[in-house]
């Protein structure tokens, strides 16, 4: 048993000694985890953080009544703990045609028209009906600003807000249109009752505890009522337009497009990274210098490896895609030339930053280390893993989303994907400049760590 | 101290006040020595001598040196020059092979690379494989061969495309003494075909069997250049065998590199 202990140990020893050896693959193996942590922090912070848990959507509007009612509606607007409306209130204001644009390029997802006579209608004792133009598979957007929208309605109707969306809430639960009248009465009574059932609270609150026995809330009723949350998202009446690419497959899903974009970019930069590592294994394996020393042209030897990891992430995506396409139905197909021309864009730039990290780095530990931290960083920080196009960031935040190879390629995927673009589309041709111009950048520079560490400069 | 040959022609290689070091570390010390076509010469030395550095200079794979490389009296300069490595073949100390392609694959890409192609491509694999006695098992996989096998396959790729000078670098480490018979016969086989061949070895018995004329290399330094016999007599041991003339040219004391 001592034998067992004693070796053991001296076996640690030596892996322990082995581990320390290679001091960049260590500090490496430290800062990974916290790198990770911060990076997650920190998008979690800027996403959720500031706002209860709740991460907010974008809505834009455009104002054509601009009376003071539709100006106290944008007001509340602004406040609601669920909504960003843009534009900024010291931004220029857009029109219908330029929230139309914003639809169609994916920059907005909801945008709220308030028509002429909003401000007359609410006056009139009447819910004002709105007009939103949206992109219909954005769900979970649309919830959010359903409460929105209840919020700065009640702010804007005042006191008047109560009974008019009570009485809508019984239109919608079933009761005629005809019976509106008798509606207004119920919900005004209803009203009364409830300032009245306040008035007796807050008296209560003023006697002592002893007093107030026996005088429990009665109990939540249990019996199956009215859908209540599509009346809820019902109370404000909306005149819905929507704006979707009509070859958009009805179950696909934005967040069901976003994860397969986001996952697949994610492993292809794993499935890359491995292939490109496979330098620093020839010159382990003693097969690299021998090819150093053939007449052939040294720099080839690199290329041949992007070559090759570009060859096996094309049939990586090829894979995957097929996989999304028969399973979750995300019609890949629908427009193969810009897939295509997407795909190779996205190829290039994750298999140059492959090779950069394989002439780097001067063991597979250190090339393991530095890949997994940027990986997950970029998948984080570049929306990945979630939507970050939907998350109002900072300048600096901004910054640094936009300054990943993720950020681009789900940006071209989710045009492809999500919203239709062909390849000539000014976004799709500035997300593939932009992956290119990642590609030559850090194929420049993977061509001089190579040339410095491998082709001779210094000793191998 | 060195003595070059005198000949009328220009020796194959000039190696003439190659110096190089690695960070703090002198490996060469303005080594100098030539090399005539048609010879087999050797570079004995104890470990840490300079042997596979003088190598590495002469093969490309260090750019960086002090001093000058001649081939047939013309400025020779490998690291730079994809041409001037057209005239080398290199067998490196370590096994260079892909073990998970077969002997016959090996061949093709290698071969490939130093620009055989199609016909002679076929033609300098088949003559490989029967050099290195794999004709038999030239479709498995490496990583399934002996010890030896490799070996051999190893030369076999650096003499594919019949180089003007093949360089050696310690080939027959760890090898059973059946292989390295072969090896020595396809040594000698390449010989009778001409071939020049540098061949670096701390071993005497194969220097004294195979090369014409022998470079004794100490810290860095040629410190004797000549055949077995007239390093002998630079010894001042005329009619010593190797390994003494060896004692005592580079002394009793241990190398650790």
């Amino acid at each position: 048993m001592s034998s067992l202990l004693a070796t053991s140990i001296q076996v640690a020893k030596k892996d322990l000694r082995l581990y320390f050896r290679d001091r960049t693959g260590v500090i490496l193996g430290f800062l990974l985890p916290i790198g990770l942590v911060g990076v997650f922090g920190f998008v979690n912070k800027m996403a959720f953080g500031s706002e209860g848990g709740l991460s907010r959507s974008t809505l834009w509007y455009v104002d054509e009544d601009e009376s003071e009612k539709s100006q106290q509606f944008l007001a509340s607007l602004r406040t609601a703990n669920t909504l960003r409306l843009r534009p900024r209130s010291d931004d220029p204001a857009e029109t219908r045609e330029t929230l139309e644009d914003k639809l169609h390029d994916g920059e907005a997802h909801h945008c709220l028209i308030i028509p002429a006579g909003f401000g007359a209608s609410l006056a009139g004792g009447k819910l004002p009906p709105l007009q939103m133009l949206r992109d219909p598979g954005r769900d979970l957007e649309g919830q959010m600003i359903s409460i929105g929208l209840l919020q700065g309605l009640f702010a804007a109707a005042g006191t008047d807000s109560s009974h008019l969306l009570t009485a809508r809430a019984l239109q919608l639960a079933g009761l005629p249109e005809a019976w509106n009248d008798r509606i207004q009465q119920v919900s005004r009574g209803f009203q009364t009752s409830v300032e009245l059932l306040f008035q007796e609270a807050e008296e209560a609150d003023r006697r002592p505890p002893s007093q107030n026995q026996g005088a429990e809330p009665p109990e939540q009723s249990t019996s199956s009522g009215p859908d209540f949350l599509s009346i809820m998202n019902g109370l404000v009446p909306v005149d819905y337009t929507d704006f979707a690419p009509p070859e958009r497959p009805k179950m696909l899903s934005y967040f069901l497009a976003q994860s397969v974009s986001g996952i697949g970019v994610m492993m292809l930069m794993f499935g890359l990274i491995a292939c490109a590592s496979m330098l620093i294994k020839e010159r382990e394996d003693g097969t690299l210098p021998r090819l150093m020393v053939s007449p052939a042209p040294r720099d080839a030897y690199l290329w041949g490896k992007f070559l090759f990891a570009l060859i096996i992430g094309a049939a990586q995506l090829v894979v995957l895609f097929a996989f999304g396409n028969l399973v979750f139905d995300v019609d890949v197909l629908r427009d193969p030339i810009t897939l295509g021309v997407v795909s190779l864009a996205v190829l290039v730039a994750v298999t140059a930053f492959g090779m950069l990290v394989a002439a780097w780095a001067s063991t597979i530990k250190q090339a393991e280390g530095v890949s997994t931290l940027v990986i997950l960083t970029m998948s984080a920080l570049g929306g990945a893993w979630y939507p970050i196009q939907t998350i109002d960031l900072p300048p600096l935040a901004s910054l640094a989303t936009h300054s990943t190879i993720t950020y681009w390629a789900m940006t071209a995927y989710q045009g492809l994907f999500w919203h239709g673009k062909p390849w000539t589309d000014p976004v799709m041709l500035r997300s593939m400049a932009v992956l290119l111009g990642f590609a030559v950048v850090a194929s420049i520079a993977a061509v001089w760590f190579y040339r410095r560490r491998y082709a001779g400069r210094r000793p191998a | 101290m060195t003595t070059p040959t005198v000949a009328s022609t220009p020796a194959l290689l000039t190696v003439k006040n190659l110096s190089f070091r690695y960070k703090q570390q002198v490996a060469l010390r303005e080594v100098n020595f030539e090399i005539d076509s048609g010879e087999i010469f050797g570079l004995l030395g104890p470990n840490g001598a300079g042997k596979t550095t003088t190598i590495s200079c002469v093969a490309g794979l260090l750019g960086q040196y002090g001093g000058e490389l001649a081939f047939r009296g013309s400025s020779f300069r490998p690291f730079e020059s994809s041409g001037d490595r057209q005239h080398l073949g290199v067998v490196p100390q370590d096994l260079a092979l892909y073990e998970d392609l077969t002997a016959r694959e090996n061949l093709e890409f290698f071969g490939g690379l130093v620009g055989l192609r199609a016909g002679d491509l076929g033609q300098a694999i088949q003559s490989a494989l029967i050099l290195a006695g794999l004709v038999e098992r030239a479709d498995d996989r490496v990583k399934t061969y002996s010890g030896g096998m490799k070996r051999r396959l190893n030369l076999a790729i650096g003499q594919l495309h019949r180089p003007d000078l093949l360089l050696l670098d310690e080939p027959t480490a760890g090898v059973d003494p059946q292989s390295r018979n072969h090896l020595f016969e396809a040594l000698e086989r390449l010989r009778q075909e001409g071939r020049t061949i540098v061949y670096t070895t701390h071993y005497m018995e194969e220097a004294q069997r195979l090369c014409d004329r022998i470079a004794i290399m100490d810290r860095g330094r040629v410190i004797a250049v000549g055949t077995a016999s007239q390093l002998a007599d630079q010894a001042g041991i005329p009619g010593a065998d190797l390994e003494r003339v060896f004692l005592e040219l580079t002394g009793r004391s241990l190398r650790d590199g």
